[in-house]
């Protein structure tokens, strides 16, 4: 009786932290495509999971590369996970230079989605990281404006 | 009592664990600072999951019908890829190709809104992705109730495509990057047909653009097919007959014109137009010579020969 008193403690006390610690769903994914708007077509998505970021050292990133096409315009939606610590957003490079980010650090502005005017086709590179480096679990979806 | 309670502990716990197992982080998906210097046989790793990363964004299966869409092009079965004989794929090799060439065919229908059409195409993905036992990532039930609606074109494309996405993730995962790599190429080679054989009935210059960029992009399909190349004889055919194709390209030019991005915010949301700019130059016969071979290389794909 002791013994499965102690394992339903223990199972009570890690559940909720494991919940807490859990990638986007399909759901959540689904609403934040809904969240993109009538008028797009979705492409991608990305399930990011990042730890807090440790003392002195750098916010941890989930980078991704995607290939974006000219003439084509592109809306990128962050959506944080029901629980996450932290509020996801995303950065967009294009070799190494930052062109668009949902984040003004400076300002504190975020925004829940961008819009992309693409005029060269190429690689680059997708940041998501969590405001002020926080542990947190979130979706990052890519669409295509029609 | 104790019993019970000890199961139902015993539960909790399994399934706390069980979904912290599952979780959908990629190796090289949270990136923290790295060593200035990486050993060589480090930098062939960093370089693989590079390869790795490009992969998954290399070719969309409804991108270039949308842009067809967008040309008001009619839509037109013919370019689509027969599904007669799919039932007698034997090996995973050609499973996994037609596999991504359905995929694109199926993007074309459902942009179309020709969702009434593409029920036996789904019930074919199906069998072929059952056979790659990737087949639970493809909710056939849903997608074949909402291509017979015809009345959520949005939720279709969405599954559909998302299908494709979980199916090249769960594979890529699972060390079955040779598998992908094929889903991938399968993918590409139909987009290609599809815009090359309009191009050449149709002058528009946003789809010769699109057509000649693929130089880019061939460049990394090729990467990632190099190192599968020698695992199997018709692996080996795979990558000659895109390096063919390759070839092709070698003097269609794409230059690059700079320019600072305008950004702006619209209705609560951040706008960024891009004024750095890809040109591409492509004369009739490259395209002409571009498309007969990305048709041979399809159709070989397709009757197996």
């Amino acid at each position: 009786m002791r013994n499965s008193l102690i394992i339903l403690t223990i199972a009570l006390v890690f559940l909720p932290l494991a919940a807490a610690g859990q990638p986007a769903s399909d759901d959540v994914v689904s609403s934040c495509v809904i969240s993109a708007g009538e008028n797009t077509t979705y492409l991608k998505d990305f399930r990011v999971q990042l730890p807090k970021a440790a003392p002195d050292a750098a916010v941890p990133v989930y980078k991704a590369n995607i290939y974006l096409m000219r003439n084509m315009k592109y809306r990128f939606s962050v959506c944080d996970t029901p629980g996450s610590g932290g509020e996801l957003f995303i950065t967009l490079y294009d070799q190494g230079k930052e062109i668009i980010s949902s984040y003004n650090s400076s300002s504190g502005k975020k925004y829940s989605s961008v819009d992309f005017f693409c005029n060269k086709t190429g690689l680059y590179t997708i940041w998501y990281s969590f405001i002020d480096g926080k542990q947190g679990s979130g979706v990052g979806v890519v669409c295509m404006i029609r | 009592m104790t019993g019970t309670i000890t199961k139902f502990a015993a539960v909790i716990l399994l399934l706390s664990f069980c979904s912290c197992r599952n979780t959908n982080i990629r190796p090289g998906g949270p990136t923290f600072p790295v060593a200035d210097s990486v050993p060589a046989a480090e930098a062939e790793k960093l370089s693989e999951e590079a390869v790795a990363d490009i992969i998954q964004n290399i070719a969309s299966p409804v991108e270039i019908a949308s842009i067809l869409q967008s040309m008001q092009v009619p839509f037109t079965a013919g370019y689509l890829a027969p599904v007669q004989g799919a039932d007698r794929l034997t090996t995973n090799f050609r499973k996994a190709v037609m596999l991504g060439i359905y995929g694109s065919d199926l993007g074309y229908l459902n942009i179309y809104g020709k969702t009434g059409n593409s029920v036996d195409l789904l019930s074919v993905i199906k069998r072929l992705a059952d056979g790659l036992r990737v087949g639970q990532y493809f909710d056939f039930e849903t997608l074949k109730r909402l291509s017979a609606s015809k009345s959520d074109t949005d939720s279709l494309l969405f599954l559909s495509v998302n299908s494709y996405n979980q199916i090249d993730r769960y594979l890529r995962d699972n060390d079955q990057g040779s598998i992908s790599a094929l889903m991938i190429t399968g993918v590409w080679i139909e987009g290609q047909y599809l815009a090359t054989q309009v191009a050449l009935s149709h002058d528009d210059e946003i789809l010769r653009d699109r057509i000649g960029e693929q130089k880019i992009i061939l460049g990394d399909l090729l990467m990632l097919l190099r190192p599968y190349r020698g695992s199997s004889e018709e692996y080996g055919s795979l990558y000659g007959m895109m390096e063919q194709i390759s070839t092709k390209y070698a003097d269609v030019k794409v230059s690059y014109r700079l320019g600072e991005p305008d950004t702006k915010e619209e209705n609560g949301r951040l706008v960024v137009v891009q004024h750095e700019e890809s040109i591409v130059e492509m004369t009739d016969d490259q395209l002409s010579e571009i498309a007969g071979l990305s048709k041979e290389v399809r159709n070989k794909l397709i009757s197996g020969n």
